[in-house]
């Protein structure tokens, strides 16, 4: 499985191979847009709600430090504890030291794309606590050792036999011989397996859609249930999340409430949501509730052109839309953000020389800003980690070249004009039945296409011959 | 330098124009009579919503609602719960907290037509994890509980102090769609939900 | 409208290169509308490429030069989505922080407009004298759909052409796969969205495939011909002009 964002074009070119995955993919982006558009006809005026999801993710963004601190003080206020963590690996021994604190053994885990993102759970394996996730697709990815390939829908990209092969294999005090078929057997059996988790769990760990500052709250989203289970039976409750998810209150929250699911899914709103502020009230004995706040990385991007990355509430409405996700699917980016999102938001954290075919890997079409229900600038943002990769000299040499070659010519209209001339000719030269089948350049085009070939004189040749 | 001052340092020394306080949002109104509104959204959410009299009429709907499920007559209520006065002449009660596979009764909180949602506001008599612990979650909402939408629970809530330490809010039976993006009911949460709405 | 105005029609490259007969029928339809069409000689291109790929020096060199030889007329026209966006939507970037030619760049994008929408909206054109006998699918490429919001506009012209049935593909909506130097930079990548496209111009059981954007037509055109799949396709400034019976992309001359 690809974890190397500097493989992308070999892992681009096994998942367009893969026999599995392209139903998978049709099947996805059949359903999610559609939903989608579904949800936002029925909600009427879409767009004022846009602009207004916007404004207050702007107003966080560029308020974060106060927000932040008036978050810890509401949080300090109802008795719970927040943590901050420059990087992951701060992140990490955090998240160890209030386990360690709690004498926690295991963990369930709700679904946090930050905990992917900072690698928690080998870490904690590593420190013998074991860690369980408890969103169906999330366990499903786990047992297989595999990535989750998408922000909301980990799993999508199996069958239902492959699952089944899966539980078979990992739940061995089962009837080996039992049947698997139908996909609510196979949900019912995670039901049951992971019950006996949540039960037993010491502490549990979420992440959070949205903080609210002024109220000190943790809020999440689920379909499923899990992440509350995961906070309401164990002891401690751990959310580990981004900085840039603070908002001012429960009054912001309550708008992109009717953003969100209805951006991921065309949800009016997600079976569940959790308001979660403070320790858990229901048993005698003293319930921890901590906030690990993560950076790693988020706080560089602020003041840069890459700002309004930090808006995002992670619906995937762009990965949805993206033509190129949904040629690809999600492993073949190697890291935990995929589609538009990642590709705005990795060369920021992660570096552009590592993460340069993400921000490449576009035609620019522009769904994804028209979908963002924050109305992130995406392609703007990737244009500039393609700027920022070329002002580095790291953009590939012969495209550079080829580049170069061209704006030199595009910029001296008589030797362009003559180029042109000559190229034209060539093309038509070099043409069978009217198109080109090889040259020896442009190999990344005659690899897949023909070129159809031109007249022979360019317009500029022929218009001044006509006056 | 602690993470604290290190992430705030590096936040203050990026920060450049300030967005200005976002303008008030009003969502669209919702249409018509909220109880029938609500109903009717959460009905739409495979949840089965049934309009009574009054109190009175609950506990014949509680043992209809189990038998409909070919369930055992048991129905767990939280003990410190209003709900523990109920006389149930035809169904057993138990006080502990519910198992995966037996029947919860709780009031809610709230009941939010805008979205065909309950909200519970957890607390003495109203323990949160019970809307997720059992296979059939019950609830009752009373006439004063529905609202046109979570704006109006918060003002609620707000002015009774501010937020519980958990305020849920239900809106169907626990689904998924992470097996072939095909929708099933019961992962983790209830598979089941009916809704008792009162009329008086 | 009998007003004459004066137009500088920006060729683009492609057009230019490879399809100068685009370029004709842009100038028939205009002088048709009652425009004086200047061919700027010293154009070259928008600058796109270069722009795209993050070398802004270049992009900002080449728009300056787009900018002095066409900031002298009334309009500027592109039988392009992609060409007219860039000068339309984002030569206010390239110079964002250049005080000097930023308010130049704000005038071009003022008055900067794609072929047909042109026609229609500016024009007031409701119909073309036309004759093309077939069924045609028309594509929107996303730069004239999402940058200059062409949707309507060759529908209502495409309508008026006599003999010329027009069928819509499914998803209207999703990319061809060409994104400029995506095309050769991902191939294979490219290469799947364009047949999941082309799956979709085939099922409209069309016998024409058209469209606004030479590059899409290009990729998609080269594609087929590659795949043995061989619908016609023209850009859709060809078909209003009556000059349909060209050779199609790829097709052999006659």
């Amino acid at each position: 499985m690809n974890q190397d964002p500097r493989q992308f074009p070999k892992a681009a070119r096994e998942a367009l191979n893969d026999p599995l995955l392209r139903p998978a993919l049709t099947r996805m982006k059949m359903n999610f847009a559609a939903r989608r558009a579904h949800g936002v006809h029925a909600y009427g005026d879409f767009e004022t709600l846009r602009v207004a999801g916007r404004d207050i993710r702007d107003y966080s963004v560029t308020h974060l430090d106060e927000l932040l601190e008036t978050l810890e003080a509401s949080v300090n206020a109802r008795g719970g504890k927040v943590h901050w963590a420059a990087t992951a690996e701060d992140a990490r021994q955090a998240v160890l030291a209030i386990l360690r604190e709690t004498d926690a053994k295991t963990v369930t885990k709700g679904k946090s794309m930050v905990t992917e993102e900072i690698q928690l759970n080998p870490f904690l394996e590593a420190n013998g606590i074991v860690p369980v996730e408890t969103d169906l697709g999330e366990y499903i990815v786990q047992l297989r050792h595999e990535p989750p390939s998408h922000i909301i829908a980990p799993a999508f990209h199996l069958t239902k036999e492959q699952v089944a092969d899966t539980f078979r294999l990992e739940h061995t005090k089962l009837d080996p011989n039992r049947s698997l078929v139908e996909r609510n057997t196979l949900v019912q059996e995670a039901r049951a397996v992971l019950r006996a988790k949540f039960e037993a769990a010491d502490a549990g760990i979420t992440g959070a859609n949205f903080l609210a500052a002024a109220e000190g709250a943790a809020i999440i989203v689920t379909n499923e249930g899990n992440g509350d289970l995961t906070r309401l039976l164990p002891r401690t409750h751990i959310v580990v999340t981004g900085i840039e998810k603070v908002v001012r209150d429960m009054n912001d929250v309550s708008i992109l409430l009717r953003l969100l699911p209805r951006s991921a899914t065309g949800q009016a709103i997600s079976t569940y949501v959790s308001i979660m502020a403070g320790p858990v009230g229901e048993r005698a004995e003293q319930r921890g509730f901590h906030i690990v706040l993560v950076d790693n990385g988020r706080s560089k991007l602020i003041g840069t052109e890459a700002q309004d990355v930090l808006r995002c509430i992670r619906c995937s409405a762009c990965i949805n839309h993206c033509p190129i996700y949904g040629a690809i699917g999600g492993h073949a980016y190697g890291a935990v953000y995929m589609g538009p999102l990642g590709a705005a938001l990795n060369p920021g954290v992660m570096g552009v020389a590592e993460t340069g075919h993400h921000a490449n890997a576009s035609t620019f079409c522009g769904r994804c800003a028209e979908v963002c229900p924050v109305m992130i600038p995406l392609p703007k943002i990737m244009r500039h980690w393609r700027a920022v990769e070329h002002a580095q000299g790291l953009a590939p040499k012969s495209l550079t070249f080829g580049l170069a070659l061209w704006a030199f010519a595009a910029k001296r209209p008589r030797l362009y004009r003559l180029g042109a001339s000559l190229l034209a000719r060539a093309l038509k030269l070099f043409g069978r039945d009217g198109a080109v089948h090889a040259l020896p350049l442009m190999q990344g085009w005659f690899a897949v296409r023909d070129f159809p070939a031109p007249q022979g004189k360019t317009f500029q040749e022929q218009w001044q011959a006509r006056r | 330098m602690s993470g604290r001052e290190t992430i705030l340092a590096a936040i203050r020394a990026r920060k450049l124009k300030q967005a200005p306080l976002p303008g008030p949002y009003k969502a669209p109104a919702v249409a018509g009579d909220l109880a029938q509104t609500f109903a009717k959204k959460l009905a739409a959410q495979q949840t089965d919503v049934r309009v009574l009299g009054s109190m009175a009429d609950v506990p014949d709907a509680i043992a209809d609602i189990l038998r409909g499920r070919n369930m055992a007559a048991t129905i767990h209520i939280p003990p410190d719960s209003e709900l523990a006065l109920l006389e149930l002449p035809n169904v057993e009660v138990r006080r502990e907290p519910p198992g995966q596979f037996d029947a919860a009764v709780t009031f809610a909180s709230f009941a939010i037509a805008e979205t065909g949602t309950l909200a519970y506001a957890a607390g003495n008599g109203n323990p949160a994890s019970w809307h997720f612990r059992p296979v059939l979650e019950v609830a009752i909402v009373r006439p004063g509980a529905i609202v046109a939408e979570l704006e109006d629970v918060l003002t609620d809530l707000r002015a009774k102090g501010g937020l519980p330490s958990t305020l849920n809010l239900v809106s169907g039976p626990s689904r998924t769609g992470d097996i072939e993006q095909t929708m099933e009911l019961g992962a983790h949460g209830p598979k089941s939900l009916a809704v008792l709405v009162l009329k008086s | 409208m009998s007003t004459r105005i004066r137009v500088g029609l920006f060729v683009t490259c492609l057009v230019d290169l490879v399809r100068p007969q685009v370029g004709f029928a842009a100038v028939k339809l205009l002088e048709q509308a009652s425009c004086d069409v200047t061919i700027p000689r010293v154009q070259t291109c928008c600058g796109q490429p270069a722009w795209n790929a993050g070398v802004d020096e270049d992009a900002r060199d080449i728009a300056r030069n787009v900018i002095a030889a066409f900031e002298g007329f009334d309009y500027v026209v592109a039988p392009s989505g992609s060409c007219a966006g860039m000068i339309k939507r984002h030569y206010t970037e390239v110079f964002e922080n250049d005080p000097a030619w930023l308010p130049r760049a704000r005038a071009l994008a003022a008055k900067t407009h794609e072929l047909l929408s042109f026609l229609v909206k500016v024009r007031g054109i409701d119909a073309v004298r036309a004759t093309y006998a077939g069924s045609v699918c028309y594509h929107d490429s996303c730069s004239s759909r999402r940058e200059m919001g062409v949707v309507d506009e060759p529908r209502q012209l495409l309508a008026s052409v006599d003999g010329l049935t027009l069928k819509e593909i499914a998803d209207r909506e999703t990319c061809c796969g060409f994104g400029g130097l995506f095309s050769v930079k991902y191939p294979e990548i490219s290469e799947r969205i364009a047949d999941t496209k082309i799956t979709d111009v085939l099922a409209t059981g069309a016998e024409t495939l058209t469209g606004g954007d030479l590059g899409c037509l290009l990729h998609l055109a080269g594609r087929m011909r590659r795949d043995g799949k061989n619908i016609a396709v023209r850009h859709v400034a060809e078909i209003l002009a009556d000059m349909g019976d060209d050779p199609a992309l790829g097709q052999p001359a006659k």
